[in-house]
């Protein structure tokens, strides 16, 4: 009879899986004290991935370019295993500190704590700059303003501007910080990234932070503004209202074109306005950009080809083409001269 | 003594035969009309869903069905493809159907069949029963915490891995397999099984011979059930972690290792996508990847429908 | 076959390899039942060992703030159980009649036939993933339904269109409960319904429904548990990307409980403050368990108390 035999597959796959059962029991329950140490950090993420793979993890922000590398060099070299992640750059240096990834994502460069991690584990890196991301700060198409200052921002969108619902309303808080205190008469809406979001990050990095620190304020933004994770979302509702204010990656204001008015920003207030374009960001002119990192682990670049190859791709089609196709500005060609050669002197 | 008949609300026996003839019951007439409807909406519901997703595909599935299905995860809209979302989902359909399936049937077995009347008994029924109510996000916290990070499984898991997916939602479906197991085996006759003890078969010989084969229809609606439940669950893999940024395609379909790999689902890159920016992912490849899915559901779920209904009909008759 | 044959009474004890095999099926029988008790101890195990960690770490004025920014070390709950309310009370309005009134039809007056076509397309519809009906609440419910009808309603997602979503998805689990629960009422009662002229309308209504009113009961507890604990309905269609400020208009962007989980472990860039975000998970995910596992052991109860009656 076809069915006992089927069942008794089936019983004897059951005493396997119920022998696996209880070892998960046992194991579970001593490692119960050690879980802290695991939990969060993922650290015992193995992965079994072999020799010639490649694993890629970290900022979110950065994921779009190595997404669209890995994308083209998997086009030439399907043999080579790639996967390529975003769960952050803080999360992402935990894995590749602890050896687990063999390229980093980063937003940002590394922080002396999580080099120190690496140094630990014996993870050696070098660090390559491979793009710009610029934020535009925006309102709607008949705003009557142009330029603004650091401090004007500040007075909008810091904690101590919570509950703000005219640009006015903003006006003491200028002058407190700076500013000139002119401010319109205007009904303020904010729509912007959320925390959970690179750019708002930034935003906080750039524009916020030493203004924070110097008046104790918590390193944060206002709470009370709308926060969407899609940036076609924000440059619909920037767009429908002159007196609304918002910030986005800058491919994405460039691409809404007419649709919002785009503000020329000063470091300080009646300093020299500039406005953001590919030119300006490159140069570091623009003041709101951020550099995109990637970093290699040298070890494993050593002992795998593959990663080499990969990244001498990224060398070449990562920073000419994928950046751009990420929206992000490329590198002016110094740059991109220098970042080759960092890699090439690893 | 004489039984007087007093005359109830005008009846008399002349006119009693007129007023037994009922008069258009509208209320009632109204009252079924309003259930039917009712369901009407719930199915109109299935339908204008299924239609709403379809022609949100249909410019893939018109244009570029089979490259759609055979393609990887790629930056452009345009090029993306779900093969990676396949082969993830099989792997964690395998899984569950490996792990689930024995472990359910056989803890139905001994709950039906050898399960004292004591404490112990009744508390694993109440907990089988709690556990099936318990949501899927917290089983995505189990899967987190004890197949992804637990102390030592993570070595036998790799991580974020179908293995650790699959085992999430093979502990999803238990309590379900084990549930529709127990109401089928309950189903079977006890007759057949004293006939078996009757001639000196032990218990276990009743169980394979007799019971088993005669509850192997609802067991296996069930088990088909619990593989299309397992295979439409994203909640858990989000916890436990899928990729859905870019992987390449190199181990074959039947290369075992990748159980242990990085790993990709239909579920979540459906997630994925429908949060996208970019229409051509939000709109068009979501809603294609959604009538691939959908497809595979219905098509497990019509069979076990079918097979149900076959035997139930083979019963009857 | 001779009279020589001498019997004693291991022999009537059968062989020993069957006993022995008797004992094997038993205990693994058995260890099999016990593994749903350990996967209900791992599961409170791994919620409770880092939940106590999130509430001993964190500033417990947080969990009553602006909003739910957990990147941030904000950790409203009010925003959370509020949006999940709504969500959950908006999915019982569509659900509860819908799947209350197909019970009702299929049970009392769809004949055989009907039924036989009937039934399969509500199990379909049970079967449709959560995923699916996410896409579709956030594709074709909001900006078709809700927000022809309502002006404010945010338009990348709303609390309203997540519950009716979620609802949609609860009908079939409302209707296949409530209909076990009309079967389960005895035909004698209706034919004595029908023997004393009743119609129809006054049986169903008068007599049935109210003999199966604790399954009823069950079937809308055991609706509203899933509908609480319905994540992607929410996490796709809701509006709110990882964060939400407290709202409390169902029109606005809403974060549920399951969703905000969701979002945490969906990952994103780093940002400052991110110390108890991932705890967080944990924590939220032990409330969403024990509210959860309350409403299923109160539908158990009043199942039970049903299944005396007859």
């Amino acid at each position: 009879m076809k069915l006992r035999s089927f069942f008794t597959l089936l019983f004897a796959l059951a005493l396997v899986a119920a022998a696996c059962g209880s070892d998960a029991d046992t194991s579970a329950s001593d490692g119960s004290t050690d879980e802290s140490a695991s939990a969060d950090g993922s650290a015992a993420d193995g992965g079994s991935s072999g020799g010639g793979d490649i694993f890629i993890s970290g900022s979110s922000t950065v994921e779009p370019i190595s997404v669209r590398v890995a994308d083209a060099f998997t086009a030439d070299r399907p043999e080579v295993n790639t996967a390529v992640e975003g769960p952050g750059t803080g999360d992402g240096f935990q894995k590749f500190c602890a050896g687990e990834t063999d390229i980093s994502d980063a937003s940002r460069a590394i922080k002396e704590s999580e080099a120190e991690d690496c140094a630990a584990n014996g993870v050696e890196f070098v660090e390559l700059k491979v793009g710009i991301d610029g934020i535009a700060v925006m309102s709607g198409p008949g705003n009557p303003l142009s330029c603004l200052s650091f401090a004007d921002m500040y007075s909008l969108t810091s904690p101590e501007a919570e509950g703000f619902e005219n640009w006015s309303d903003a006006n003491e808080l200028n002058l407190e910080v700076g500013g000139s205190g002119d401010l319109p008469d205007a009904p303020l809406t904010i729509t912007a990234p959320g925390e959970e979001s690179g750019t708002f990050a930034s935003f906080i990095e750039i524009v916020l932070e030493d203004t924070l620190d110097e008046r104790g304020q918590e390193i944060t933004t206002r709470f009370d503004y709308q926060s969407s994770p899609n940036d076609n979302v924000i440059i619909n509702n920037v767009s429908s209202d002159d007196s609304s204010f918002g910030w986005v990656g800058y491919a994405f204001a460039e691409e809404a074109g007419d649709s919002i008015k785009v503000f020329e920003i000063s470091e300080e207030e009646g300093g020299e306005c500039i406005a953001p374009t590919p030119a300006t960001i490159a140069d570091n002119s623009y003041p709101i950009s951020r550099d995109l990192f990637i970093y290699v682990n040298k070890a494993k670049a050593a002992a795998n080809p593959d990663l080499v190859d990969f990244v001498d791709f990224y060398m070449d089609y990562g920073l000419k083409t994928a950046v751009a196709d990420a929206k992000y500005v490329p590198l002016d060609d110094a740059a991109m001269a220098e970042t080759v050669s960092a890699w090439e002197g690893r | 003594m004489a039984i007087a008949i007093k005359p109830v609300g005008g009846l008399t026996p002349a006119n009693i035969g007129e007023s037994l003839r009922r008069k258009p019951d509208l209320k009632g007439a109204l009252f079924q009309f309003v259930m039917l409807f009712s369901l009407s909406i719930s199915i109109g519901v299935l339908v204008v869903l299924l239609y709403t997703v379809v022609s949100d595909a249909w410019p893939v599935l018109s244009t570029r069905l089979g490259d759609f299905v055979t393609g990887t995860l790629a930056p452009d809209a345009g090029r993306a493809g779900i093969s990676q979302g396949l082969k993830g989902t099989f792997y964690l359909c395998v899984i569950v159907a490996i792990v689930a399936f024995p472990l359910g049937i056989a803890a139905a077995i001994y709950l039906e069949e050898y399960a004292p009347r004591t404490r112990l008994s009744s508390f694993i029924e109440v907990n089988i029963r709690n556990l099936a109510g318990v949501p899927s996000v917290v089983y995505g916290i189990l899967g987190l915490a004890i197949f992804v990070n637990g102390w030592g499984i993570s070595a036998l898991t790799g991580g974020r891995s179908p293995l650790a997916g699959g085992l999430t939602l093979a502990a999803l479906v238990l309590p379900v397999v084990i549930i529709t197991t127990q109401e089928a085996i309950r189903a079977v006759p006890s007759a057949l099984r004293e006939a078996g003890f009757g001639v000196g078969a032990t218990k276990w010989e009743v169980i394979k011979d007799h019971i088993l084969p005669y509850a192997a229809p609802g067991i296996l609606t069930g088990t088909l059930l619990s593989i299309a439940r397992a295979a439409g669950e994203a909640a858990p893999l989000l916890l436990v972690g899928t990729i859905t940024g870019f992987i390449s395609n190199s181990p074959g379909w039947f290369d075992v290792r990748q159980v242990q790999d990085k790993f990709a689902a239909m579920p979540t890159i459906i997630t994925s996508w429908a949060k996208q920016p970019e229409e051509g992912f939000r709109v068009e490849n979501a809603a294609a990847a959604i009538v691939v899915l959908v497809a595979f559901v219905i098509l497990l779920n019509s069979a076990a429908i079918l097979l149900r209904n076959r035997f139930e009909a083979k019963r009857a008759g | 076959m001779t009279a020589a044959v001498k019997w004693d009474v291991s022999e009537l004890q059968g062989s020993p390899h069957r006993r022995n095999r008797e004992r094997w099926v038993k205990g693994v029988a058995f260890a099999a039942a016990l593994t749903s008790v350990l996967i209900s101890l791992l599961i409170i195990g791994s919620l409770l060992f880092e939940a106590v960690n999130f509430i001993t770490n964190v500033d417990l004025s947080r969990l009553w703030d602006r909003g739910w920014f957990p990147r941030r070390g904000v950790f409203d709950l009010k925003t959370l159980i509020v949006a999940t309310l709504w969500v959950t009370v908006i999915a019982m309005i569509v659900a509860a009649p819908l799947g209350m009134a197909a019970a009702v039809y299929m049970s009392e007056y769809a004949t055989p036939r009907v039924r036989k076509i009937l039934k399969p397309i509500l199990e379909v519809l049970a079967g449709i993933p959560s995923v699916v009906l996410g896409f579709f609440a956030l594709q074709f419910i909001n900006p078709t339904l809700v927000r022809s009808w309502i002006d404010d309603a945010n338009s990348s997602g709303n609390m309203i269109s997540a519950g009716i979503g979620v609802g949609i998805l609860t009908i079939p689990l409302i209707a296949s409960i409530s209909e076990d629960a009309l079967a389960a009422v005895p035909n004698a009662l209706r034919e004595a319904s029908a023997g004393i002229g009743a119609r129809k309308l006054t049986t169903t209504v008068a007599i049935v429904i109210p003999a199966a009113v604790s399954g009823l009961v069950a079937a809308f507890i055991i609706a509203t548990s899933r509908a609480i604990g319905e994540t992607m309905v929410v996490f796709i269609a809701g509006g709110a990307a990882a964060t939400a400020l407290f709202a409390g208009s169902p029109v606005d962007q809403g974060l549920t409980m399951t969703a905000a989980m969701a979002s945490v472990a969906a990952g994103s860039d780093e940002v400052v403050g991110s110390g108890e975000a991932f705890t967080s998970l944990f924590f939220v995910g032990a409330l969403l368990f024990a509210i959860t596992l309350c409403l299923n052991v109160i539908a158990d109860r009043v199942v039970k108390r049903y299944r005396l009656e007859y």
